[in-house]
């Protein structure tokens, strides 16, 4: 549980803070919120956002990072009261031609591998996103609130961002086998220090569910 | 401690006050340092984004994401290739399981890569199968599976071999096409990274330069302000201050050094007016004492002599033998202090009348010579060496009154080494600007609490002195523009060491220097 609200608390501020939205879906977000043993637990449904379409992208053969967070906010705005995030690491493997999936959260902070064997396997892995552990059921407030799930697709990821700072500190020995040799670049290494996130420009993500009564929560 | 603190802290701010000075310095070198780079700084953006776009050229980072792609077709073909082979192979199988070995064994030698195929019959079990063990021609290899069904039941199993560096290519090409993937990601943030990064350098830069200039410049403050200190010390009357000028060479240490020649030149100039007017007024005393104590002496010796001529006459002088005698004996001590007091007035009017300096141009080295030379009664009195250390000494001397300062000086030389002999040494050398004339004895030297005031008239240690002697040669000196001063002799005795400034002997060199 302490792992994961830190993770949550981590990701918090990403999830929360405001960010341009590419596009936003249309249709509410398909949700059910269930208790059991006073915890909450939410199932989302985000094939709205994993469309067909991005089997391509998906299967192109480079590591894929799919990052969702699914809060639970209060109707009218405000900051999340319970909060989910993983990260899915996805590598479509050319000779197997199978989806090798690492899923990143608060359970697993390594990561837990799974397999799927076409795309269509990993759209309902991806898309179905069941029983999401959201803490406390007597943590809901009291008013309406609905589930926000933000999506992100192959947003930079902190090793992708050292892996650049490395670059441009010493281009030579990152892009060569072995990565070793080659002169540090003065200039390159204060840029690499002072490189940045950037803001998530693309492939956001962002679903909103209906309205929720605490009353409406299902008893399992 | 707290007071050690405090002074610490004074310290620390007084090093943080800048003046304006040094603010300027500082900020010129500043200017100068980035004014450049802050044009470079306007195109870092610029070339770094050239750079990148060099770089990552949409083309080529398309491609290189495509590359696993490729790869994943190639292996499809392998595959297409190898379940046609299978299905070859399939198609050819003999019923006879003997027949099978051999055919089995026969089709790894026709097919290429095929490492191994088996027969399975219908429930499962190994009805037939070949392997090769010959190494791969193609080097290291993976198991690439194909499997037939067979028509009349049971399935052909073959393994090709499929090259192992495919795969490592593959994952090379998508790390890298990963990492190029990041860095276009990452392309704008790259680029103000590399400006922020300039910025940072340039302010690096600026920081330092101004702290280049700071220095500098406080090196030169510091010794402005020590030498505006020093002339305030100056104008406040203090002709003792001398400024550091460091080893420097530049023009403020030329212009410390300057300002320490100025000081010591009016302080010598000071001290040789006041010392001439101490002289001057000494000498007017001299002169009224001499004409005062001189008027009465010869009425007094006349009035003695009437008395004396006047007894010889007399009749009482038969019946009177002791008025006799003390009259004898009083006009013996009557005119022995006549005499006295006459030497006394003597001195005191040659003292008084001390003629003015007349220099002519002369050799310091050779007026020595020829003083020694006709001044029997000097080497007479004493031992006498002279020591001509350098070459020529051109000067400006009045012979005469220089004479008289060699004599006084050697006189004083022979009566304190009394009872014994003298040892005077003259010795002549030069300095870049003053011609030096050292006379020393080996007597018993002259106390250093009473160098200072040896000088001064009327002055001495002598007990039948006048104390004028040495005024006298000072006087002499001073008035030739030349400075004495009174040490001691290396391995005992008094020095007096006479430095005159050397006469210009060059074809635009002035005439003798007008007396002082």
């Amino acid at each position: 549980m302490t792992a994961r609200v830190a993770l949550a608390v981590a990701l918090a501020v990403g999830a929360i803070a405001p960010r341009p939205v590419r596009a936003a879906a249309p249709e509410p977000l398909p949700a059910r919120l269930a208790g059991r043993g006073g915890e909450l637990f939410a199932s989302v449904d985000l094939s709205a956002v994993f469309a067909p379409s991005l089997e391509r992208q998906l299967g192109n053969g480079l590591t894929n990072v799919v990052a969702v967070w699914v809060a639970i906010v209060p109707e009218g705005g405000g900051e999340a009261v319970a909060l989910y995030g993983r990260v899915v690491e996805i590598l479509f493997d050319v000779w197997e031609e199978t989806y090798t999936v690492v899923v990143k959260d608060a359970r697993a902070p390594g990561g837990a591998r799974t397999v799927l064997r076409d795309f269509a396997a990993l759209r309902r892995f991806l898309s179905d996103e069941r029983d999401l552990d959201m803490g406390l059921v007597s943590e809901l407030p009291s008013g309406r609130f609905v589930v926000e799930a933000r999506v992100e697709v192959n947003p930079v990821s902190k090793e992708q961002l050292q892996r650049t700072r490395e670059y441009i500190a010493n281009p030579p020995a990152t892009g060569r086998p072995g990565g070793s040799g080659g002169s540090r670049s003065f200039l390159g290494a204060v840029a690499s220090f002072l490189l940045r996130e950037p803001d998530p420009g693309t492939g956001v993500h962002r679903l909103r569910s209906r309205p929720f009564a605490r009353a409406e929560v299902a008893a399992r | 401690m707290s007071a050690r603190l405090a002074g610490a802290a004074r310290r620390a701010a007084g090093a943080l006050r800048f003046s304006r000075f040094e603010l300027k310095i500082a900020l010129a070198l500043v200017i100068a340092a980035t004014l450049p780079l802050l044009g470079a700084l306007l195109l870092a953006g610029r070339v770094a984004e050239e750079n990148l776009s060099l770089g990552l050229d949409p083309r080529v980072v398309q491609r290189l994401e495509g590359i696993p792609s490729l790869y994943g077709d190639l292996f499809q073909a392998r595959k297409q290739l190898y379940a046609e082979q299978a299905r070859a192979l399939a198609r050819g199988l003999p019923r006879n399981r003997s027949a099978a070995n051999a055919y089995l064994a026969s089709s790894l030698e026709r097919t290429p890569r095929l490492r191994r195929v088996t027969w399975f019959g219908r429930d499962g079990r190994i009805i037939a199968e070949a392997e090769t063990e010959t190494p791969n021609p193609e080097g290291e290899w993976r198991e690439a599976p194909a499997r037939v069904a067979l028509p009349r039941g049971g399935r052909l199993e073959c393994v090709f071999a499929i090259e192992a560096r495919f795969f490592a290519e593959v994952n090379e090409a998508r790390e890298l096409a990963e990492l190029v993937q990041g860095v276009d990601v990452l392309r704008s943030e790259i680029r103000r990274s590399y400006v922020r990064a300039f910025g940072v350098l340039l302010v690096a830069w600026a920081a330092g330069a101004a702290a280049v200039g700071i220095w500098l410049a406080r090196r030169t403050t510091r010794r402005l302000s020590a030498l505006l200190l020093a002339v305030r010390r100056l104008a406040a009357g203090d002709l003792n201050v001398q400024v550091d000028p460091g080893r420097g060479t530049d023009e403020v240490a030329g212009l410390a050094r300057a300002f320490n020649a100025m000081v010591r030149e009016v302080r010598e100039s000071r001290d040789r007016i006041v010392y001439l007017e101490k002289i001057s007024g000494w000498q007017e005393v001299a002169r009224r004492l001499a004409h005062e104590i001189k008027n009465p002496l010869t009425p007094m010796k006349l009035a003695f002599q009437q008395l004396e001529a006047r007894w010889k006459t007399s009749p009482a002088r038969a019946s009177d033998a002791g008025f006799e005698q003390l009259l004898g004996d009083a006009g013996e001590i009557v005119r022995e202090e006549i005499g006295t007091l006459q030497r006394l007035v003597d001195e005191f009017s040659g003292f008084a009348k001390l003629p003015e300096v007349r220099p002519e141009p002369a050799d310091l080295g050779e007026f020595a010579d020829e003083f020694l030379r006709t001044s029997p009664q000097i080497r007479e009195a004493a031992d006498v060496e002279l020591v001509r250390a350098s070459g020529a000494c051109p000067v400006a001397l009045d012979k005469a009154l220089m004479r008289r300062v060699l004599a006084n000086l050697a006189s004083n030389a022979v009566e304190a080494a009394r009872p014994g002999r003298a040892s005077v040494h003259l010795g002549v050398s030069r300095t870049r600007d003053r011609a030096v004339l050292t006379v020393s004895d080996e007597g018993p030297g002259v106390d250093r609490a009473l160098r200072a005031r040896i000088f001064d008239p009327y002055f001495t240690t002598k007990g039948s002195g006048t104390g004028l002697g040495l005024a006298i040669v000072k006087k002499i000196v001073l008035q030739h523009g030349g400075e004495i001063e009174a040490g001691e002799r290396p391995g005992g005795g008094a020095s007096f060491t006479i430095a005159l400034p050397l006469r210009a002997t060059g074809p635009d060199a002035p005439g003798a220097p007008a007396p002082r």
